[in-house]
């Protein structure tokens, strides 16, 4: 009987095996040739270039090299329509180029079109309300159909049709009239107001072929399940997708008929979900851009000299974010010379300091601080212990019964100043909250630790969300403005509380500022630059003295580089965007 | 025997009913799949309203688990948000084949499922077989030499193994055989993943991959059931019968391997027919920390973004292999112990 079973088993492990290998039946025989053997001889041998194809004028190298990266989580999904990951995201400049790209210094450079609109240009209308991309005419998708018009405006009413679930419809929802196709290169975008924020959010992660989804869309009504959305060929970029393995990978090839041939011959994602299997992956050789790394890996990593951590921003600082609602805050929290107590009796930058990297991550003042040209010269509040006391002295919280914590009577009953103090269950956040604790101590602060797997802490009103529902006095964690590197947000006006009439507000502080509200309408229709930064400086202004926002740290994104892989600028908008100038050297 | 079986499987049905309708009532607790929709701050509210909206998230529980079971193409949903339904539905539901699509992905269930079932069974088959062969090896040892020298130490040894966490015994693994051993210039085993990407696919990039999550499950494993096989099989070695094997003057062979053996191994049968459907699941840790694409990463994934068509469809899949290697065990247990009648 026994041995029945074993044979069975024996059987269904074939099985899997040869399951498991099916599924790449093909490329088990193809691979190996080219990749493996080449690499050293093509990076050498720059003269290879004549042999190269004539489609091109410039005299490029054939692609040659793998590079490797490693994410820590998988994709969803590769049509830009369906994700807000990061880690989608990054993949785009590979497969799917915007209308311009975002260079390392955030500043946009042509890609689909042959400048970036401006009033001098004639590309924005005097009013703001039109804007009108020139494409260029030599733009093909993989599949050697030309780049047109149409595309654009394809994507766009696949967006908007209420046949398709998109996550988002920003900016095309509330801004934009419509997209039209004015001739093959001429694209027309009509907008209902002035839109201050165009630059960074109009077909930024691309656009969809037309010749391919709207026979899918025709066909099945909607384009949620297309094939495209999985593998996205024919690509609009550099490399192409070869073959996605999920769980495992993706392949990227070369897309050599590019406006901008690549110098790699094939991209591999390798999906490590373990941080610490990350760092050992990238110590063995093995991953050559690691992602979301943490500063106290920089020390490791950058040890045996064949590695390099560089910090990038993509506008994301980690603060406390003060709940002001007067419907559930805690009284005390309604009182701005508290919060200010809050933010003076905490020393920020010895944290920093001891936890983190101080040159990497200085302690930040405003939400706008790593968004230049926007940011204000505002320094963060300092740490100043005694003023804090002063402070609650004179709003009337005194240790009255001597338990070390200030109390109150407000209404004929005592209260605490006992701080809730809420953010993920992230190691560095508990960290903090740990020494934050003491730190409240000495000037007579309790704090009641909260920490929430992160779905939870994010849960909507109607889900019950710690934050939606006010049941926190402080949370911490790491945020960003709409469009990065635009400053526009909604985080922070009346409309977007978050209660029961309005479930899904994304405002879980409950501050509302009327003068803040109206500079926020303002400044999202200011298309000049300078007079919006003047905007952006009052707003900054208005959250500073209302201690509502208090920053923590700038939270630049970290990535290792591989000595081996060359030419790589990572930019804060898509890191990625250079992936085409990648090449690699032993 | 037929009728046994028939009789199971009919009660199987209602059995996992109920337990499609408990899990279901459950996904609800899991969080907001809209909150976030992986992406590092919260959506839009507009965009979480017509998602809820388009998606059916907004429907009462019990309407959605019905959409989940029979389908909703008879229906009509407002997708346009009038409050007018006018698109028809397209689901079918479980019963007629369909799982629905992932949230997260748009793909369907099943078809997700499928990329990852043959990884796990490939590595958590040959692991189990392994800890199968290797414990019964070690136990029956143990057991025909107890406290033996090497009773002795493969006791030790077995505590130090089982008392190892997953992730500790993964990483150390992996930093001596992996990364310090390349250092080192010596032959050297690959960190994460199932294949080179520069190499391809191969039986023997394949072969490489394995070993140190092989290693790791096996050597856990192992230790807990050899002292398992160990006891069980010195508990019988003690009995009557065998002392009157021994006393009829049968080999020694003769009697571990035709009279003790085949009794110890009744408790073993039930602790593997139990765990094997688990096998489905796969080792979350341990395919976690070495990259392996397989269900329990498919599971963790899914679960931190509360994608509960995903959950349900991996989730019912163990309860039907559950119910199915109970079904088997029962009807090995009446082979290997002719006591047994089933009827």
């Amino acid at each position: 009987m026994k041995r029945n079973l074993f044979v069975l088993m024996s059987l269904i492990v074939l099985g899997s095996m040869i399951l498991a290998a099916c599924g790449s039946a093909a490329p088990a025989t193809e691979a190996p040739a080219p990749a493996a053997t080449e690499p050293p001889s093509a990076a050498t041998e720059a003269p290879a270039a004549t042999e190269a194809p004539a489609a091109t004028e410039a005299p490029a190298a054939a692609p040659s090299g793998t590079a490797t990266i490693t994410f820590v989580q998988e994709p969803d999904n590769l049509n830009p329509m369906y994700t807000s990951m990061s880690f989608s995201g990054y993949l785009r400049p590979f497969y799917s180029k915007s209308v311009w790209d975002f260079d390392e210094n955030s500043q946009p450079v042509p890609v689909l079109v042959t400048e970036i609109p401006s009033v001098d240009n004639g590309g924005v209308s005097a009013d703001g309300k039109t804007i009108t991309f020139k494409l260029r005419d030599d733009v093909k998708w993989s599949d050697g159909e030309p780049l047109t018009a149409d595309d654009f405006a394809f994507t766009y009413d696949m967006i908007m049709s209420d046949k398709n679930t998109p996550l988002g419809r920003y900016p095309y929802d509330p801004y934009v009239e419509s997209v039209t196709a004015q001739d093959p290169t001429t694209v027309v975008v009509q907008l209902k107001d002035p839109f201050a924020a165009w630059l960074t959010s109009l077909f930024y992660w691309g656009v969809l072929p037309k010749h391919t989804l709207q026979p899918v869309f025709d066909a099945d009504g909607t384009i949620d399940n297309a094939e495209w959305n999985r593998n996205p060929n024919p690509s609009l970029g550099p490399f192409m997708l070869d073959q996605w393995e999920t769980g495992s990978g993706l392949t990227f090839k070369a897309n050599p008929d590019w406006i901008n041939p690549p110098k790699l011959e094939q991209i591999f994602v390798r999906i490590v979900p373990d941080d610490a299997a990350q760092e050992a992956a990238i110590l063995a050789g093995d991953s050559d851009i690691g992602t979301f790394l943490s500063s106290d890996q920089i020390e490791k990593l950058e040890a045996g000299g064949k590695v390099k951590v560089v910090p990038v921003s993509s506008g994301y600082n980690e603060a406390w974010f003060l709940n002001v609602n007067p419907d559930t805050a805690r009284p005390f929290m309604l009182d701005v010379n508290v919060r200010k107590a809050i933010a003076l009796a905490t020393d920020r930058f010895t944290i920093v300091n001891d936890l983190l990297v101080a040159d990497i991550n200085p302690v930040n003042a405003t939400f706008w601080d790593m968004t230049p040209p926007y940011n204000s010269d505002l320094e963060p509040y300092p740490y100043d212990p005694e003023q804090a006391k002063q402070l609650l002295d004179t709003a009337g919280w005194t240790d009255s019964d001597g338990d070390g914590i200030r109390d109150k009577t407000i209404d004929g009953k005592k209260v605490d100043l006992i701080v809730r103090y809420a953010t993920n269950t992230r190691e560095l956040r508990k960290s903090i909250q740990a020494v934050v604790q003491q730190q409240w101590q000495d000037v007579g602060i309790g704090v009641e630790l909260a920490n929430y797997s992160s779905d939870i802490f994010w849960n909507s009103y109607n889900d019950g969300g710690p934050q939606a529902l006010g049941e926190y006095d402080v949370a911490e964690y790491s945020s960003v403005m709409n469009a990065y590197p635009d400053p526009d947000t909604d985080g922070f006006t009346c409309d977007q509380i978050a209660n029961a009439d309005n479930p899904d507000g994304t405002n879980f502080q409950g501050y509302c500022n009327a003068d803040l509200d109206a500079l926020f309408k303002q400044q999202a229709v200011e298309t000049d630059p300078a007079k919006r930064k003047e905007l952006f400086n009052q707003i900054e202004q208005i959250m500073y003295d209302d201690y509502v926002y208090i920053g923590f740290w700038n939270d630049p994104d970290l990535s290792s580089v591989s000595s081996r892989l060359k030419n790589v600028k990572f930019s804060g908008v898509y890191p990625f965007w250079n992936a085409y100038e990648w090449e690699v050297s032993e | 025997m037929t009728n046994y079986i028939i009789r199971r499987i009919l009660q199987a049905i209602p059995q996992l009913v109920i337990i499609s309708i408990i899990l279901f009532s459950l996904m609800q607790a899991f969080g907001d799949p809209i909150a976030t929709l992986g992406g590092r701050v919260p959506a839009r509210q507009e965009d979480k309203e017509r998602l809820r909206r388009q998606l059916g998230l907004d429907q009462p529980v019990y309407k959605q688990y019905i959409t989940w079971l029979i389908g909703n193409n008879w229906q009509k949903i407002d997708m346009d948000g009038d409050g007018v339904p006018e698109t028809p539905g397209k689901r079918l539901g479980v019963l007629r084949g369909d799982w629905g699509n992932s949230l997260v992905t748009r793909q369907p269930v099943t078809r997700m499922i499928g990329e990852r079932v043959g990884n796990t069974m490939l590595l958590m088959l040959t692991a189990e077989i392994l800890i199968i062969i290797l414990s019964l090896a070690i136990g029956l040892y143990s057991a025909l030499h107890p406290y033996s020298l090497l009773d002795n130490v493969v006791t030790s040894l077995s505590f130090v193994g089982y008392s190892m966490p997953v992730f500790w015994l993964a990483l150390m693994l992996m930093y001596v055989f992996a990364v310090n051993f390349r250092r080192w210039g010596l032959p050297y085993l690959p960190t994460v993943g199932m294949y080179d990407p520069a190499v391809g696919k191969t039986p023997l990039e394949l072969l490489k991959h394995m070993i140190l999550p092989l290693a790791t499950l096996v050597i856990i494993s192992t230790a807990g059931y050899s002292r398992f096989v160990r006891s069980s099989v010195l508990e019988v070695l003690s009995q009557d019968f065998v002392r009157t094997a021994r006393a009829k003057g049968l080999a020694s062979n003769a009697v571990v391997m035709r009279h003790a053996l085949p009794n110890a191994a009744l408790p073993f049968i039930t602790i593997i027919g139990l765990d094997i459907p688990f096998l489905l699941a796969g080792a979350v840790v341990t395919e976690r920390i070495f990259a392996w694409p397989g269900m329990g990463r498919l599971f963790i994934d899914h679960t931190e973004r509360s994608d509960f068509p995903m959950l349900m469809g991996i989730l019912m899949l163990i309860a039907v292999t559950v119910i199915i290697f109970q079904i088997l065990t029962d009807i090995l247990y009446s082979f290997i112990d002719p006591r047994i009648r089933l009827g």
